[in-house]
């Protein structure tokens, strides 16, 4: 007979099984919230046989209450920012948000257009930026390596 | 009828009614209008002259002039005619057009939300792209217009209630859903299976681009129409520059019209590429969706061999390109085409042959050329319906006098019939790209272009991969333009698939919808089923697709 023993509290070991499922398999929400669509077909690019983000586990689905990570592409619009709020709260704990090029980290090109109130983390709390105009796949890749990462580190998670 | 037929006949035809007035392009004609005669003069040049309507400008002269300026742009292949109808600031009032041309009605909504007129006898004055909780008396074109606070809160927008309580039963979509990465909202209400009503909400990505194109210098503007759409930037860039090039009299040299037109052609190979694996996608065939879109990858390798970028390519400055074909380009780019070539023959092949892809397809969402012709429908939509509207052939811009394309028609009008004129036009860019190759002008990339451009108006008229683009471009001499107004396809396309919709299955709205390649940012320069508690009979667009194939399998 085996002897186990166990260092640490439940709470501890299946918080950590948590976070090793998170990391290894995060689904993702997309959500253009006013986007000129570049930035949407580079991520669905990201998603197709050449680039696979699959690979790494990231699955793209429909449903806010599936998801543990919002993709955000585009200025905010007057009209969309009451949606992408309604999408973010309707998403479970914890939950990261990923502003996807210039126009979700700064307004880009179009800053100062009257239909557009502003960038993605003037409306929701956003935890990894990937500039571009759009972003090449690669980068997509590399901002949501970079986010899972981060999750290694639990602090970072509330 | 030649364009110069049809010109003197239009002249004809408004002699009676309005008084004209000289125009820069021997193309053009313009008559000036009281708005009383309109309506006559419209339903002549569209009844008698076989003529359609491509766009409704609108302008607003500013306050010292105190007038509004509505233009009507009526277009017979290479000609165009607009009719000018002038209306004071303080009280603008202008009759409907719908009378004769139902699908106008997107056009006046749009005026009246952008300039404040009132159009007497519209079946529709409500918003178009700009939220419900828009200001009253706020209009974005009036020159001495201030963009409103956005309120702290805005209540949720058009939403009705699901359910059957009003006797029908109404399924909500969008503004968020995976199918087509873009938000616009939908309602179609439904008697058991069959889609008994259909109206769409947009806007939500209406950012104010034409606006925002009075606040920047000519260079400037050209960056941010490309994005306008990131699918068709080149596209819109292209337009856009024809039109400032003809107001300054400067030529593009014809090494950077070729290339322009070579760009053009890889961006509709890409994009009907897209559109491919998108449409398969919501048919449920998701391995002819990942094929198309690796091979898409092929075309994006040559833009951004070609340009530097994948997206937004940036290749066009005002008065030429700035990227250089070399000979080994060439052969690359070649090569390239051999492929894609190869690959779109296998999706032919696959389109017209699958037994189960061909149960979602054909006679599926039918559009007959009355009804393309009704709705005014553009590009592969329509040309899927044996309408030739091309503005490649119809009426060559640029390049295309030196090197045509040919025009790819079917008759039957079904979903079927739009995936093969959109894969037969990949073979027709192919061609044209591989004639450029050959026979590529030499010379500068580029012509001098002034810092001021001089005062006037122009119109471009540019195919899209999804149509017919038209820009109109007004400059009073200085470092700014007055008025840039872009008239995208997707916007009539649209109007014919809240129609369509209506009498068929539910579970073929996805494909239909599908069919005629929408385009959101691009028309709401700017839809999603919500998820809800308690309301089992609200669908997500996810579970409408589930629900769609389930039918199907069945």
């Amino acid at each position: 007979m085996m002897n186990l023993t166990i260092d640490k509290t439940w709470d501890t070991i299946l918080e950590q099984i948590r976070n090793w499922a998170r990391i290894n398999s995060p689904w993702a929400i997309h959500y253009n919230s006013g986007s000129c669509n570049g930035c949407d077909i580079e991520i669905l690019a990201t998603l197709t046989p050449r680039y696979d983000l699959e690979r790494f586990g990231v699955k793209l689905q429909g449903s806010p209450r599936h998801a543990d990570v919002l993709i955000c592409t585009g200025p905010v619009t007057r009209q969309s920012r009451e949606r992408l709020l309604r999408i973010y709260e309707q998403m479970p704990n914890p939950k990261f948000v990923v502003a996807v090029g210039s126009c979700a980290i700064s307004g880009g090109a179009f800053h100062g257009c009257y239909n557009v109130i502003g960038h993605i983390d003037e409306v929701i709390p956003v935890n990894a930026y990937i500039p571009g105009c759009p972003p090449r796949p690669e980068a997509i890749i590399d901002g949501v390596v970079k986010l899972l990462n981060s999750l290694k580190n639990p602090e970072k998670i509330q | 009828m030649t364009s110069e037929e049809a010109l003197n006949k239009a002249g004809a035809l408004l002699a009676p009614l309005g008084s004209e007035t000289p125009s820069p392009d021997p193309l053009r004609k313009d008559a000036i209008l009281p708005p009383a005669s309109l309506p006559a003069a419209a339903a002549a040049l569209v009844e008698q002259g076989e003529f359609y309507l491509s766009a409704i400008t609108g302008m607003d002269l500013g306050p010292e002039a105190g007038q509004l300026e509505v233009l009507y742009h009526f277009c017979h292949a290479g000609a165009v005619v607009t009719l000018r109808v002038q209306t004071p600031r303080q009280q603008p009032e202008i009759p409907t057009i719908c009378g004769s041309i139902p699908h106008a009605s997107l056009y006046e909504r749009e005026v009246v939300e952008m300039l404040g007129v009132n159009i007497l006898g519209a079946p529709d004055t409500s918003h178009l792209y700009l939220p419900e909780d828009w200001p009253a008396n706020t209009y974005p074109l009036r020159k001495d217009f201030v963009a409103p606070q956005a309120p702290d809160s805005a209540p949720e927008v058009g939403e009705s209630q699901p359910g059957s309580s009003t006797g029908r039963f109404v399924v909500p979509i969008g503004p968020q859903h995976p199918a087509l990465k873009e938000p616009g909202r939908f309602e179609f209400s439904v008697d058991g299976e069959i889609v008994t009503g259909a109206s769409v909400r947009l806007g939500y990505v209406h950012r104010g681009i034409e606006k925002a194109c009075e606040e920047r210098n000519w260079t400037q503007g050209m960056y941010l129409l490309e994005r306008v759409c990131g699918i068709c930037s080149h596209t819109h860039a292209f337009a856009y520059v024809l039109a400032v090039e003809k107001l300054a009299g400067v030529e593009a040299p014809p090494r950077a019209q070729a290339i322009r037109e070579l760009l053009a052609g890889l961006e509709r190979i890409h994009s009907h590429l897209l559109w491919l694996g998108v449409a398969a996608h919501e048919a449920g065939f998701d391995t002819l969706f990942m094929y198309s879109w690796r091979d898409r990858e092929t075309v994006m390798d040559l833009l951004e061999k070609l340009t530097g970028n994948r997206v937004n390519y940036s290749a066009n400055i005002l008065g030429g390109v700035k990227c250089e074909i070399t000979s080994e380009l060439a052969e690359t780019i070649r090569q390239g085409l051999d492929f894609l070539e190869n690959r779109a023959q296998h999706y032919l092949t696959v389109v017209t042959t699958d037994a189960s892809f061909l149960q979602r397809t054909r006679g599926i969402g039918v559009t007959t050329y009355e009804q393309a012709l009704h709705f005014g429908l553009l590009g592969p939509t329509a040309r899927a319906s044996g309408l030739v509207r091309d503005i490649r052939v119809e009426a060559p811009y640029g390049a295309y006098k030196s090197f045509p394309v040919s025009v790819v028609k079917e008759t039957a009008g079904d979903l079927e019939a739009k995936f093969i004129v959109r894969i037969k036009e990949i073979f027709v860019s192919c061609a044209a790209i591989r004639m450029i190759l050959d026979n590529l002008p030499g010379g500068e990339l580029a012509a001098r272009m002034p810092r001021k451009i001089p005062a006037g108006e122009a119109i471009s008229r540019v195919e899209a991969p999804r149509g017919e683009l038209f820009y109109f471009v007004k400059s009073n001499g200085g470092e700014k333009p007055e008025r840039v107004h872009a008239r995208t396809p997707s916007v009539n396309n649209f109007a014919s698939v809240m129609q369509l919709a209506i009498g068929h299955q539910l579970a073929d709205v996805p494909m239909i919808l599908a069919g005629i390649d929408p385009c959101f940012s691009c028309n709401d320069r700017m839809v999603v089923l919500r998820p809800r508690h308690g309301s089992p009979q609200v669908w997500s667009w996810d579970e409408l697709l589930r629900y769609a194939n389930q039918v199907v399998r069945r």
